[in-house]
């Protein structure tokens, strides 16, 4: 093969070189290592010295004339080679590079200075942090006047605005952040500031998460408002119904003939009514620093509303109860669920109780306690009327009886007040004929 | 068992148990032998490994600086003792090029373990050639860690480590602490090369410190804490690498940040936490960050001017009361 | 030996043949073809440089290839080597493969260092090569070191005794380095089985060393001044190396102290690739090629028979090949991956990186949070 000699790189910066003067000609034989060429590089005049042996074909630059490293400049036989191979050789082959294998590493752009993003007014001058708290609480940033040197907005400013007493308290810890963002994603009702806050749930691919109704967030809301806010506390007590189931049965047959079905709840209602009626202390309501008692008696009967139209539970009022027949009881209680379950039931209809009951009794519940149904100050859980062993005058027998228990908001109610009630209770139900008149 | 024990106590026991632990460990340096070291940190190793393991050399820091890292490539682990940080300047080569260098340019055939130690910065009064805080200037180069304890415990902990270690490590000592007195385990233990310690928590403002130096910011932490600022101070322990996330997490929690570092401040250890801070805690900065060094001189002589040019406490409050806008 | 630049000088000491057998003449043969090995391959490292397949520097060992061979075949073949940027020539003595060299030039992944090296930095570690080192003098205490080590691990660890004489050349520039001073004067009050061997080429750079050295002509009276035993030594003939060298390795293995040598040689090439070499003239050039280590060693074969002009012949087409496939190899050989740029630095294969020094593809792994605008 010949060998193409090429302009060599003769120094670490040359680019280009001029060949001065040749020192051999066509046809000359050379050794390794004899000088074909003075060489003027960008540094100085080198020698260009050959790397074979063999004969000169050609020559295929001129002295004067300036070419790249690596251009062809000369052509060498080795031993036994012929001019002829010359022609089978392409006469200027480029310079050899570097096989690139792997490819070429992406550039390495320094990432942009933070915040480009959020454009910000020129001359004001706030800084980072001060920034950063202001577009999470919502501060307009050129209504403050900045306290720090040449007016800038600092941290505390923003606080101050804010409105945070404690600067440290205030600043949203980083790992908050996040969390608050989601929380404002999402449709949760707002519920009333709260100082407890739930522990982060997680939800797994098994859970369903389903936005709630507005009854569902009002529900929620009152509840959580009465549970944190008012002091509950509870007196329980069990009553004998054999006479009042006797009553209702008997009423019953009475009066089947007239579309009229009691239920033991109706009883309990006007049983409710006139004992708030007799104890004047129950129907009242707390109002921050007075209470006030009221003198009408609004029963309000608490009722579940079928799970396939969402659930929940409503609480018409039955008005002026403690006025009203076990008949009209009834009635309008009947008319009223009837309404919440099928077409829902106005705000006036739900408004002004005085008094709830809630009655588990037929789900077969023994006992439990209720939640407070605010601005009421008390509420009746009653459970389920079971045949028991009792005793009957110092005798083992079968009895029918009830559990309920009244909770009641300590603030307005003391403990013997709900006992003195529980006592008229009882005495109205289990002498029922009195709840007639 | 923990007891109470000097600073130069605590890098003698942290050598000594390497010693013992392991053969190619050895101490190399001026007067580290018969004259039980310079500063007494060798105190009493002579005797106990002899002269073959404890080796005086003549003033010659680039040949037995060298020497260490000629039998570093062959396996050995070497502990070389310079008086001070300030006489490696002469051998700078050997520590710079050759001793950080050899894995890489071997393409990693041959390493070097070993371990450079001596005393750092203002020894009092020592005048301007004495005094160097060689830091920044060595943080510079790749291939080595920095680790500078500011107590008798950190200092065993992390010249064991050192020690233990497979890359060059710098071990920045302080005359001004060797008899400084703290509680250290008998036993040998570690400290990671490259993790902070939070010495002091606090709200208001991070105080970045490496060595000596976190001494000053505890002194100046009492006088701001009466003024109502609370401050979180933090040992480096190890320049390099430097434990940025620890000094990261810190600020956005302050959103201030003073860095003390005793040496220069151009291109400094203490200009780059300056501008780590500055670009991962951008949106989190109430103030940019202040830094206290040395003053921009030659170290002098005369008590008042070396007291002046070097970074205390005061100088530190004043910094944190910029930075939190109080001064 | 010719020289015109030099001043009056200490005689080369070589003891006499008697005294030192030559090795046997497969041995012979062998360090033939390791000098034309290293000549080849020291012509096909210019031809590469200037084109543009090896960059930075190139300093080439032409005219010195007997020091290497003939200092090296003195050794065990586990006895440590460490020697300056003129790396090539000791590399390949040493064993290092061509091609691996090659490559290393070619700044490719397949080269000794992964291509992270370069022409001055020559490390093989399975061949005892402990480098290659580019700042002049600076490996004198590596040396000592190197040595040191040997000395300490047959005596503290207890290994058996391998007294190991370690080699440490460097040029004659490096004898006004401090370094080197220091490293004498610690292997002599240490007792270290050290060589220093100055090959001798009568310039540092383009200094001549009467120009740049007091008492040039008489260098090993420095070793004097450590009471340090020293020869002069003939550095064109390999079989002069080997004499003279023997009985010091002999010497330095059993006493462990060290040595000097005055290692008399030519630089046939300039200092490195971009050196007109204005500063000496063609006429000293020209007689210094006569004195061409590979062809009085090939006389000398041939006249002590066994040796042909053909056998030669045949062997540098041996060699030529061999290098030839070399740079074909080195060319083959993918540049290195840029993950490599971060591995070595430490032990720890990623390295200790923070902050800024986190390569630029891992920021997105490290704990870093950098508000950025990038989708």
């Amino acid at each position: 093969m010949p060998i193409d000699i090429t302009m060599p790189r003769l120094s670490d910066t040359m680019e280009q070189g001029t060949i001065i003067k040749w020192h051999v000609t066509e046809g000359q034989d050379v050794s390794a290592g004899d000088v074909l060429a003075d060489v003027e590089t960008d540094k100085a005049t080198m020698e260009m010295q050959s790397f074979d042996d063999g004969r000169i074909a050609s020559l295929s630059v001129a002295e004067g004339e300036p070419v790249d490293i690596g251009t062809v400049v000369a052509v060498l036989l080795e031993e036994d080679e012929s001019d002829d191979a010359v022609a089978d050789t392409p006469a200027s082959q480029p310079p050899p590079v570097p096989p690139a294998e792997t490819p070429t590493p992406p550039a390495v752009v320094e990432a942009p200075a933070s915040g480009a993003s959020s454009p910000r007014g020129s001359h004001l001058k706030a800084t980072p942090v001060a920034r950063r708290l202001a577009e999470e609480h919502g501060v307009d940033l050129q209504s403050l006047q900045g306290s720090g040197p040449g007016g800038r907005i600092v941290k505390r400013d923003v606080l101050a605005a804010v409105g945070a007493g404690q600067e440290t308290r205030a600043a949203v810890p980083p790992s908050a952040r996040g969390e608050v963002v989601d929380l404002a994603r999402t449709d949760t009702p707002s519920l009333p500031a709260t100082p407890v806050q739930a522990a982060p749930m997680t939800l797994t691919g098994d859970d369903r998460r389903e936005p709630v109704s507005s009854m569902r967030q009002t529900i929620a809301r009152r509840l959580v408002q009465s549970k944190q806010e008012i002091p509950h506390y509870q007196v329980s007590m069990a009553f004998a119904m054999d006479e009042l189931s006797a009553l209702r049965k008997q009423l019953n047959g009475d009066l089947a003939d007239q579309d009229i079905k009691l239920s033991i709840n109706d009883l309990l209602v006007r049983a409710c009514a006139l004992a708030m009626h007799q104890n004047p202390l129950m129907n009242a309501s707390w109002d921050g620093d007075a209470i006030v008692y009221h003198e009408r008696v609004h029963i309000g009967v608490a009722v579940a509303l079928p799970e396939e139209r969402g659930g929940g539970l409503v609480v018409p009022v039955i008005r002026d109860a403690n006025f009203k027949s076990l008949r009209a009881i009834s009635t309008e209680t009947r008319a009223l669920a009837e309404k919440a379950r099928t077409r829902g039931l106005s705000v006036e209809e739900m408004e002004g109780a005085t008094f709830t009951i809630s009655n588990l009794g037929m789900f077969g519940v023994d006992n439990f306690t209720a939640i407070i149904n605010p601005p009421n100050s008390a509420i009746l859980a009653v459970g389920a009327t079971l045949e028991k062993p009792v005793v009957r005058d110092g005798e083992l027998a079968v009895g029918l009886e009830m559990n309920a228990t009244l909770s009641n908001d300590h603030r307005v109610i003391d403990g013997a007040t709900a006992a003195r009630w529980l006592g008229t209770f009882r005495s109205l139900i289990e002498h029922p004929s009195s709840i007639l008149v | 068992m923990t007891r109470e024990i000097h600073f130069r106590d605590a890098l003698r026991e942290a050598m000594s148990d390497e010693m013992r632990r392991d053969e190619r460990v050895f101490l190399i340096g001026e007067e580290v032998a018969e004259y039980d070291g310079a500063y007494k940190v060798s105190k009493g190793m002579l005797e106990e490994f002899g002269p073959r393991r404890i080796i005086d050399t003549p003033i010659s820091e680039t040949g037995f600086a060298g020497l260490g890292i000629g039998a570093a490539m062959m396996g050995l682990r070497p502990i070389v003792e310079f008086m001070s940080w300030s006489f490696s300047l002469v051998c700078a080569d050997q520590i710079l090029n050759n001793a950080p260098k050899m894995l890489y340019m071997s393409g990693g055939q041959f390493g070097c373990p070993i371990v450079f130690r001596g005393n750092d910065g203002a020894g009092g009064q020592l005048g301007s050639t004495h005094s160097w805080c060689v830091e920044s200037l060595y943080a510079n180069v790749p291939g080595m860690k920095i680790i500078i304890p500011s107590n008798p415990y950190d200092a065993k902990g992390l010249l064991t480590s050192a020690i233990q270690a497979d890359d060059p490590v710098f071990c920045l000592e302080s005359e001004r602490m060797l008899s400084m007195a703290g509680d250290v385990p008998e036993e040998s233990y570690t400290i990671p090369i490259g993790k902070a310690h939070i010495v002091r928590p606090g709200t208001d403002c991070t105080i970045v410190s490496f060595g000596r130096a976190v001494h000053f910011c505890m002194e100046a932490v009492e006088t701001l804490a009466k003024e109502g600022i609370d401050c979180e101070v933090i040992d480096g322990r190890s320049i390099k690498p430097l434990d940025i996330d620890t000094i990261v997490a810190s600020v956005r929690k302050t959103n201030r940040c003073v860095v003390v570092d005793q040496s220069w401040s151009f291109a400094s250890v203490g200009s780059e936490v300056a501008a780590e801070v500055h670009r991962m805690c951008f949106d989190d900065l109430d103030n940019h960050v202040y830094r206290v060094h040395s003053d921009d001189v030659p170290a002098p002589y005369a008590w008042n001017l070396e007291q002046e040019m070097l970074p205390n406490a005061h100088k530190i409050c004043q910094a944190v009361r910029g930075v939190t806008y109080t001064a | 030996m010719t020289t015109t630049t030099m001043p009056k000088t200490d005689q080369v000491t070589t003891p006499s043949t008697a005294q030192t057998p030559l090795p046997d003449a497969d041995t012979l043969r062998k360090w033939l073809r390791d000098m034309m090995l290293i000549r080849e391959f020291e012509v096909r490292s210019m031809q590469a440089y200037q084109n543009k397949l090896a960059g930075g520097f190139l300093h080439v060992y032409n005219g010195q290839e007997a020091v290497a061979v003939g200092c090296i075949g003195a050794l065990r073949p586990d006895d440590p080597v460490i020697t300056a940027y003129r790396d090539h020539g000791h590399a390949l003595a040493r064993g290092m493969d061509p091609k691996v060299g090659m490559a290393e030039l070619f700044g490719r992944i397949g080269g000794c260092a992964k291509g992270k090296g370069g022409s001055m930095h020559f490390f093989d570690a399975e061949h005892h090569m402990y480098g290659g080192h580019g700042i002049v003098g600076a490996q004198a205490p590596l040396g000592a070191g190197l040595a040191f080590a040997t000395k300490y691990r047959d005596e503290v660890m207890g290994s058996s005794k391998n007294n190991h004489v370690t080699l440490c050349f460097m040029g004659d520039g490096a004898i006004n380095q401090g370094a080197v001073h220091e490293a004498m004067n610690l292997a002599a009050v240490l007792s270290l089985p050290v060589i220093f061997i100055v090959e001798n080429n009568f310039y540092a750079m383009g200094t001549a060393i009467d120009r740049s050295t007091a008492a040039a002509g008489h260098i090993c009276d420095r070793a004097a001044g450590y009471e340090m035993e020293s020869a002069v030594v003939d550095g064109m003939d390999v079989l002069e190396v080997y004499r003279g060298m023997k009985p010091l390795v002999d010497y330095c293995r059993e006493t462990s102290k060290p040595v000097f040598v005055d290692m008399r040689c030519y630089r046939f090439k300039g200092h490195s690739m971009s050196d007109p070499r204005k500063y000496r003239t063609h006429d000293e050039e020209a007689k210094w090629e006569l004195e061409d280590p590979i062809e009085r060693l090939a006389a000398h074969l041939q006249g002590a028979g066994g040796v042909t002009a053909e056998d030669t012949k045949a062997m540098a087409k041996t060699v030529r090949q061999e290098i030839r496939a070399a740079v074909d190899w080195a060319k083959q050989s993918p540049e290195p991956p840029i993950e490599e740029l971060y591995h070595d630095v430490y032990v720890d294969r990623w390295g200790p990186y923070t902050g800024t020094s986190v390569p630029s593809f891992m920021q997105r792994r490290s704990s870093d949070r950098e508000q950025t605008n990038d989708a």
